[in-house]
């Protein structure tokens, strides 16, 4: 009896074996088994991460050179808002370079594209992953700007919404971004060109978000009357860029 | 390579006419716009305190208007051509990337070629004008900046193509990234209208123009526009010989 | 011609140097594209002809 119940569950158990394997995952499964992967990898290697910020506290260093023979008493603020997105847009540059490293050197890219997938899956997941080791260094950064530059100037009380800019811009930046560290990956020269095509076509985003962060950062009450137009139109190009790179992903993955 | 690649169709024909036809409308425009078109009357709240307006004829003009607005008639059609053709690297993109036909590739590449000279165009002209109505050759106002923008991606665009070797592939990302380029021109040219900008005159917007100076516009955009396309399809033949060509010699080889 | 052109003319002529320059400028980059798109057209015509001359020694 006992043996024969015992089999019984196995054959059950089989069954339910051979039944998950059968089923496509669910495409937020797949959304989210990639992204695991990028992220477990991350933080074994640590590679994106450390690298980014250690290039982004140099940055904050040179800034700190460029501004060592002003006068003491120069105003800082208004500029602030566009030292930000430089840090930002630098540091995301090294990033989006890295982004694609592993599948190109390793070959994984392949395997994944083997998978029947829908390949907008593979963009969503990576674009992810971007955005979110880009808002762990700005975490970092950010503050680490406030603290050696605005630390003695008296802010504006509307600080807390340079928030939204910046978040709006990390966005798009991971978006648009993924798509062309995509394309680049496989051409020649790929460092240099995804600068070339990266900071052309995010130069829309950074106009907004330099102008809603500064509006921000001053609190000036004619520049926050640009505040609302500037964050609707990143985040407009946000949807746009995003939902353009999302439809055509799949021929550049493919390619 | 493709093997349908026609030369000297009746479209090549018709890019001769085009292109007399262009090089006429645009001298008849040039000539217009230093005979009958008149200048413009300034409003006389907005003239610079280092430049008081001057009677002349019963109108009151000012300097910086009043002559180098001549510019405007050459500098608003090629600008806006510019991105007309830019229009159609990203449909002839889309074409690609539904048919796979390496025809749309070449179409794309060339259209962007086209575009890169009305960009260069613009740019020469607009920096005169810059110069003279805002004594800088170079203002980071944010229209100037976009079309700095646009010149940066179109030559991005060639820098792309030269970087990838295998043809279908260059194709492939050579049309996603003239699809993004031109949304991209959409999108900075309207940011930059909303977010309040100082300088740039916007003449239309004000209601400013009188019937000769739009017609000296319409006739130089038309200009422009047969210009264009003679250019293009002459550049598409001289392509496609060259496609022809080396499959002749490959074949002679084998 | 319009009289207060004229008149414009004969007076005042800051403008006048970057217009011409202006106009100048524009259609040397046209001319300078379609020269050398002529250029190439020609040279690629120049290897067909000789290799059609290479066609008929070939036979």
């Amino acid at each position: 009896m006992e043996s024969k119940s015992g089999a019984n569950e196995q054959v059950v158990e089989q069954a339910n074996i051979a039944h998950s394997i059968l089923k496509t995952p669910s495409t937020f499964s797949q959304y989210k088994a990639l992204l695991a992967k990028d992220i477990r990898q991350e933080f074994r290697t640590r590679e994106m991460l450390t690298s980014m910020g250690i290039y982004a506290l140099l940055v904050l260093i040179i800034f700190g050179v460029a501004f060592s023979q002003m006068p003491s008493s120069y105003e800082i603020m208004p500029i602030s808002g566009g030292l930000i997105w430089a840090l930002i847009v630098f540091t995301s540059l090294l990033g989006l370079n890295r982004s694609f490293s592993h599948e190109k050197e390793e070959g994984s890219l392949q395997g994944i594209l083997l998978v029947p997938l829908d390949r907008a899956v593979i963009f969503l997941s990576k674009a992810t992953s971007n955005l979110l080791f880009l808002a762990i260094v700005e975490l970092i950064t950010i503050p680490l700007f406030y603290f050696f530059f605005l630390s003695s100037e008296i802010v504006a009380d509307t600080l807390w919404l340079a928030v939204i800019p910046i978040i709006v811009g990390t966005v798009g930046i991971a978006g648009i971004g993924t798509l062309l560290a995509t394309i680049t990956m496989s051409t020649r020269g790929k460092d240099v060109l995804l600068a070339v095509l990266f900071i052309p076509l995010s130069y829309p985003l950074l106009f907004a978000c330099v102008s809603a962060t500064s509006a921000a950062i001053v609190g000036d009450s004619m520049m926050m009357s640009n505040y609302i137009s500037s964050v609707a139109l990143a985040a407009g190009y946000d949807v746009v860029m995003i939902l353009v790179s999302w439809l055509l992903y799949d021929y550049v993955v493919s390619a | 390579m493709n093997e349908n690649v026609k030369v000297g169709g009746i479209l090549d024909q018709l890019a001769n006419v085009a292109l007399v036809l262009g090089l006429l409308l645009t001298t008849a425009s040039f000539i217009l716009t230093f005979t009958i078109v008149p200048v413009p009357q300034s409003n006389l709240n907005v003239v610079p305190a280092d430049q008081p307006p001057a009677e002349i004829g019963g109108l009151y003009v000012t300097n910086a208007l009043m002559f180098s607005q001549k510019i405007f008639y050459f500098h608003m059609p090629v600008a806006v051509i510019s991105l007309g053709i830019l229009f159609f690297t990203a449909l002839f993109g889309i074409m690609f990337l539904i048919k796979r036909d390496h025809r749309w590739d070449l179409n794309a590449k060339v259209a962007t070629e086209v575009s890169l000279v009305f960009i260069l165009m613009t740019m020469a002209t607009g920096e005169f004008w810059t110069a003279y109505e805002w004594n800088a050759w170079w203002v980071w106002e944010p229209r100037l900046t976009t079309y700095l923008i646009l010149t940066l991606l179109v030559i991005g665009y060639f820098i792309l193509r030269n970087a990838v070797d295998d043809p279908e592939r260059r194709a492939v990302f050579a049309s996603v990234f003239g699809i993004l380029a031109f949304i991209d021109a959409v999108v900075s040219l309207l940011i930059t209208r909303i977010i309040p900008s100082s300088r740039h005159p916007v003449i239309t917007r004000e209601g400013g123009l009188e019937p000769l100076m739009v017609m000296a516009l319409v006739v130089c955009i038309f200009g422009m526009i047969f210009l264009a396309y003679g250019i293009y399809r002459t550049r598409i033949r001289e392509q496609r010989l060259r496609i022809r060509l080396d499959t002749i010699k490959e074949r002679l080889e084998d | 011609m319009d009289p207060i052109l004229q008149e414009i003319y004969s007076t005042v002529l800051g403008g006048a140097p970057f217009v011409i320059g202006a106009y100048a400028l524009l259609w040397v980059v046209l001319l300078v594209y379609i020269l050398y798109i002529s250029l190439s057209l020609k040279k690629t015509e120049k290897q067909m002809a000789a290799l059609e001359e290479a066609l008929r020694e070939k036979k």
